[in-house]
């Protein structure tokens, strides 16, 4: 398909189309449509349970929609499984963090920068890549991981491993980020060092997060999106859906 | 650096002693010695999916069977060659292997390994049923190839029978050593932490998956096929799946992810088989079994594991 059937598409890096998930009689999404415009931060929010990880799930190939679509750069990439959407440029973190438990922290981040480079090589040592090694070391400094290099992943702190998760996801040089939680369970202090870093990540690609704490979304987000109930409540600047009576009633009074 | 070079001594010391033994062992120990060399082999290829993939095949006896059967078939067809032999032998192994691969990998878990398990036994069923081919329940007798090279040629003697063995171990434990290190090796033991992990951050599981599994069942044909050359004959018992069980054990006591402590899991099975049979007759499988589960509970990562942390300390 050419960029020009969507005209409006301008400036659009991910649309989504009548965008369902059912799990059984439960729609966790239910025709959802959206975009989200590229570069910058640009938040989805909502009470718990109402599909905003069964959206990331969907965008990252977890999930085959049951219905809908979603369009990545003009072209439909809905039930892709989840390597062909990192091979699309898209990246995720977690939620619920999700590491090589067993495996350093160079490990996890270079096994992800890896995948851009040389995966099939069966006959020379790894480490005879050096390129690979650089740029996750590289990574690993700009999250500020520097020194637990050879630290098992399992054995950080859950804030350090809250990082990694970012480290890793970074490490498959993405276009799209997408953050589930990311300051889930941190310290205040942590979640200051967070933000700072997904401020500074947004200057070269273009992030979507998932967050529950108001001050760090209306600080960092471009755009806001409300799902509530798996539907499509509202969306626009941290201003307008500060000020929108219906997100009042169903979310940012609870 | 300096655990680099205790590792080239330990290997070098280790290589001398096993090639060695042929000129030192009576003729008892020395076919002994053979012998775990090749029940060491296959246990090694399972540990690419047991220890570096985390994926536990039940089928070993598959492509262990299949080498075999492919060395006999080309050696009563064709020529009593020894190149030949290994060529059949390799093929089968990697048709077998390339079909279990396919099927297999598409499952996770348990489900892999039932899979794997299945397939074997099908395997089994067909051998022992196409008597034309396979002789069916009495196996297999043929003549030993001679070692050869183009222009030169020498019957086996028990001696250079044992350094032909220890040699293609020895060249596949390196082949392998170097596969689990490579960017290819790493992608498998990142899908053994983290399946979903390692899909998302670009890698196509299943893909890599099924290479594991030809790669290990390649090797798991070699074995089959030493044995062959080795005992002059085939039989069906040993595409059984008590044989994969085996295998399973070997690399548990031994010690998974290390390539060379599945072998030293064969060379402790058949020690304390050749030793408790004596007191226990047919019933030696008893204290093994409870040897094997002491083993798991005290020494979970296997004697390798367990006489590594001993001499760093
Ligand atoms: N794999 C699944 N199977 C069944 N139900 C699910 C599954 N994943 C999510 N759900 C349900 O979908 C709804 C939305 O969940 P989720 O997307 O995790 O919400 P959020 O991330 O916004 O808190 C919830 O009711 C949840 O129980
Ligand atoms: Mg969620």
């Amino acid at each position: 398909m050419s960029a020009d059937a969507f005209p409006s598409d301008r400036g659009a890096l991910v649309r989504t189309e009548g965008l369902t998930m059912r799990f059984g009689g439960l729609a966790a999404l239910n025709d959802v449509s959206l975009s989200v415009e590229r570069g910058g931060v640009h938040a989805i929010i909502g009470p718990n349970g109402a599909g905003k990880s069964t959206f990331f799930n969907c965008l990252t190939g977890v999930l085959k929609p049951t219905a809908g679509r979603i369009v990545v750069n003009g072209e439909d990439v809905a039930g892709l499984p989840p390597h062909a959407i990192s091979r699309k440029s898209i990246a995720r973190s977690y939620q619920v963090t999700n590491l090589l438990r067993g495996a350093t922290v160079l490990e996890n981040v270079r096994v992800a920068a890896q995948s851009r480079h040389h995966p099939w090589r069966l006959h020379r040592h790894y480490r005879a890549y050096h390129q690979v090694i650089d740029q996750a070391l590289a990574v690993i400094d700009a999250v500020g991981l520097r020194g637990k290099e050879e630290d098992l992943a399992s054995n950080l702190s859950h804030g350090e491993q809250r990082t990694l998760e970012i480290a890793i996801a970074l490490a498959t040089e993405p276009m799209l980020l997408c953050l589930d939680e990311p300051t889930a369970g941190m310290s205040a202090a942590e979640t200051r060092q967070t933000v700072e870093l997904i401020r500074r990540i947004a200057g070269d690609l273009t992030v979507l997060i998932v967050e529950h704490d108001m001050d760090v979304v209306m600080g960092l987000a471009r755009t806001v999106t409300v799902l509530h109930y798996g539907e499509l409540l509202a969306a626009g600047s941290p201003a307008e859906i500060q000020a929108d009576p219906r997100v009042l009633e169903v979310y940012l009074k609870t | 650096m300096a655990r680099r070079s205790g590792y080239w001594i330990g290997f070098f010391l280790v290589l001398g002693a096993l090639g060695a033994a042929p000129l030192v062992l009576p003729e008892f120990w020395r076919r002994f010695v053979t012998e775990i060399l090749i029940w060491g082999l296959l246990a090694m290829s399972s540990d690419i999916l047991i220890g570096y993939t985390g994926v536990v095949s039940f089928g070993h006896s598959a492509f262990f069977g299949l080498g075999m059967y492919g060395a006999a078939f080309g050696l009563l067809r064709f020529r009593p060659n020894l190149w030949l032999a290994l060529a059949f032998g390799l093929l089968a192994a990697a048709t077998v292997a390339a079909f279990v691969a396919y099927f297999s990998t598409r499952l996770r878990d348990i489900y892999f390994s039932i899979c794997t398990l299945v397939f074997s036994q099908i395997f089994y069923v067909i051998i022992f049923t196409w008597t034309e081919v396979t002789g069916g329940e009495n196996g297999l007798v043929f003549r030993q190839p001679p070692l050869s090279v183009p222009g030169w040629q020498r019957a086996f003697t028990p001696a250079t029978l044992h350094w032909f063995v220890l040699s293609i171990v020895t060249l596949t434990y390196l082949a392998l050593r170097q596969v689990t290190r490579s960017p290819f090796g790493m992608v498998l033991q990142a899908i053994r932490e983290n399946e979903s992990r390692t899909m998302a951050i670009g890698y196509d599981v299943k893909r890599y998956k099924i290479v594991a599994v030809m790669l290990s069942g390649l090797c798991a044909g070699l074995a089959g096929i030493l044995y062959a050359v080795q005992n002059r004959f085939v039989a069906p018992n040993f595409v059984f799946f008590d044989v994969s069980g085996e295998v399973v054990i070997f690399n548990v006591l031994g010690g998974m992810g290390t390539l060379v402590g599945p072998v030293l899991g064969a060379a402790v099975f058949f020690l304390l088989r050749e030793g408790l049979s004596r007191y226990f007759t047919e019933y030696y499988l008893i204290p093994v079994g409870m040897i094997f589960m002491l083993t798991v509970i005290f020494l979970p990562q296997g004697l390798l594991g367990f006489l590594r942390r001993q001499l760093n300390q």
